[in-house]
């Protein structure tokens, strides 16, 4: 790919985020109220805004390169993570929205009256933060490493710093505006190069998908248990990320927090079906990419092979710039989610402890990153969701179900979850993909299990713990507001 | 509208003053307000099972089918495998269906529960 090209869309992304960011402070000033939680803020933008911090490396370079390697084993991924949507509406949505909790350990404390809890919650927080942003960071050294030739270790820098400087600045007041239009230039990035090589192909009489089928390596197909462990996380570890339930927030009501997630759903729908046809043609067209270890440069490369000339560097230089969208829209929702967790319990709220935790929620992830090595990006996210699903999805879906639940239960069900899930991935690291047994490398069909076990039965033996003010808490949980026209009335 | 200001919550700092109840928190924390709201809670409850266990459901049978059918990755429409289109494209809707019908029926619980409120 042609140097320059890749230099000109990073540094195009870069730009752009920062004038619409600029320019959505100006409007936010003047017309409505971007700046204060976006109370206001539709449906529409809401839920464009949370797809465009959703979607992250892993979906935008993992899924079609995954796809590319194990074929209809990893169309379960976008499955996957649009239905972990599905369940965040179904069991989360209203309810963590008329909570008025602003983080997940705002919720639990709130929940359990417990500083204990809260700062148990927070550790759980700002590890998933930090395991996820690593994924991101790996990323974005790819891109950059296929794009332009630079060592990785400029990519992930250029993130960190990008994300630092416009976190630090306060340019993040107009998020929303921000990751609404990175959700469009990532689908954009995606669908015109997919709608252009099949129209090319077409043309050209060479198109024929019957090849799709074989895989290019000789990788063993998932067995069933990978399969439902692998759902599993997905569909209980979304609700618990970190850097979705602040979106939560900007809903006016419960019954808007429910559309903006139908609104999502129909958001990643959409979306995924580019990585998927991408990673098609690719099994046609660039099988070779399997055999030589770089299955995530899949995207990237595509257009280039198979267009060639101007159309082909165009083509290149859309896909290099939606790939920094997604790094650049997850790095920060997550680095801004994370820094509120750690100025609030560490620094004491204050504006300066802010950037000061910003700084080290973003820094942190960057030396994990340099010291570890990629991996398909797309499973490495999918472990992240296996470690949310069994220490944060049990303490809220309990908590917002459950009148049982005690602080002690929340604990012990967290730090059983975090232990046993995270001994089972790092054992399985240790010992390297080709030789660690399902059940360590997939264990998420064991641990959430065993984490909702441990809360409910340590729960059930100290119920005098159950905080007293359980009733009223449910009751605005789960009590549809006021309409709001006679609220406005009242007011 | 009125502005507000998101801020980090400060409560560490100071605990959130008592404010005196509603009217409407009082009727919701008697007895009958009790009975009214627990069964909200439990019908929606039941609501998000009966979904999620009917998602669940259709995953159960496509992988029921992969197993029972094994001629169906040889099965092409428009030359692409059939496998791939029921999981790549058709169990999307099949999701946004399932949150739309959701959607409608928690709304529902919740007009109900106001309605009998609202009548006492």
């Amino acid at each position: 790919m042609n140097p320059a090209v890749g230099l000109t869309a990073f540094l195009g992304v870069v730009l752009a985020t920062a004038a619409i960011g600029f320019y959505g402070l100006r409007i936010s000033r003047t017309t409505s109220d971007f700046y204060v939680a976006s109370r206001t803020v539709r449906p529409w933008w809401n839920a464009s805004a949370i797809g465009g911090e959703y979607l992250s490396a892993a979906s935008f370079l993992g899924v079609a390169g995954l796809i590319l390697l194990t074929g209809t084993d990893a169309l379960w991924f976008p499955v996957g993570y649009t239905a972990g949507y599905l369940m965040l509406l179904l069991f989360v949505a209203a309810p963590l929205r008329r909570s008025g909790a602003y983080t997940i350990p705002d919720f639990t404390e709130a929940r359990l009256e417990s500083k204990a809890v809260r700062r148990v919650t927070s550790l759980v927080v700002v590890a998933v933060g930090w395991l996820y942003i690593v994924p991101q960071l790996h990323g974005a050294g790819l891109a950059i490493r296929i794009s332009t030739g630079l060592p990785s270790w400029v990519g992930s820098t250029a993130v960190v710093v990008v994300v630092c400087l416009t976190v630090v600045a306060g340019g993040m007041r107009s998020i929303t505006f921000v990751q609404a239009f990175q959700y469009w230039l990532k689908l954009t990035a995606l669908a015109v190069p997919v709608v252009f090589l099949l129209l090319h192909q077409a043309d050209a009489g060479t198109l024929s998908l019957a090849e799709a089928a074989s895989n290019p390596t000789s990788l063993p197909p998932a067995g069933l248990y990978q399969t439902v462990s692998l759902l599993v996380a997905l569909l209980f570890g979304t609700l618990g990320l970190p850097h979705v339930l602040v979106r939560f927030y900007t809903n006016p009501d419960g019954q808007s927090a429910r559309r903006t997630t139908l609104i999502v759903l129909g958001l990643l729908s959409v979306f995924y079906l580019f990585p998927t046809a991408t990673g098609l043609l690719g099994r046609v067209f660039a099988p070779e990419l399997a055999r030589n270890g770089q299955p995530d440069a899949l995207v990237l490369l595509l257009p280039g092979k198979l267009l060639g000339g101007i159309p082909g560097d165009l083509l290149s230089a859309l896909v290099v710039a939606g790939a920094f969208a997604a790094f650049l829209s997850t790095t920060s929702g997550l680095v801004v989610s994370l820094a509120g967790v750690i100025s609030q319990d560490l620094l004491g709220g204050s504006v300066r402890g802010f950037r000061a935790a910003a700084l080290v929620a973003a820094v942190v992830p960057l030396a994990f990153a340099f010291t570890t090595d990629s991996t398909a990006l797309a499973g490495s996210v999918g472990l992240v969701f296996a470690f949310t699903a069994s220490t944060i999805c049990p303490v809220l879906l309990l908590g917002i179900w459950w009148r049982g639940l005690s602080d002690a239960g929340a604990i012990a069900g967290m730090v059983t979850g975090a232990v046993l899930c995270g001994g089972a991935l790092g054992a399985g690291t240790i010992m390297g993909s080709d030789l660690a047994p399902a059940w360590l490398a997939q264990p998420a069909a064991w641990t959430v299990p065993a984490a909702f076990g441990v809360m409910v039965l340590v729960s059930r033996a100290t119920k005098h713990r159950v905080p007293r003010s359980v009733t009223r808490l449910m009751t605005r949980l789960h009590v549809p507001e006021r309409p709001v026209a006679t609220e406005r009335q009242v007011r | 509208m009125t502005r507000v200001r998101v801020t980090a919550p400060q409560s560490a700092a100071r605990p959130a003053p008592k404010r005196p109840y509603t009217s409407r928190e009082a009727a919701e924390e008697s007895d009958v307000g009790q009975v009214f709201v627990r069964s909200l809670i439990r019908s929606q409850l039941r609501l998000a099972v009966v979904v999620a266990s009917g998602f669940l459901l259709v995953i159960a049978a496509y992988g029921l089918m992969v197993a029972l059918v094994p001629d169906l990755a040889q099965m092409r429409i428009l030359g692409v495998p059939v496998n791939w289109i029921i999981l790549g494209a058709a169990l999307y809707p099949v999701i946004g269906l399932s949150a739309w019908l959701y959607n409608r029926a928690a709304a529902r619980n919740e007009a109900r529960y106001r309605d009998l409120v609202e009548d006492r």
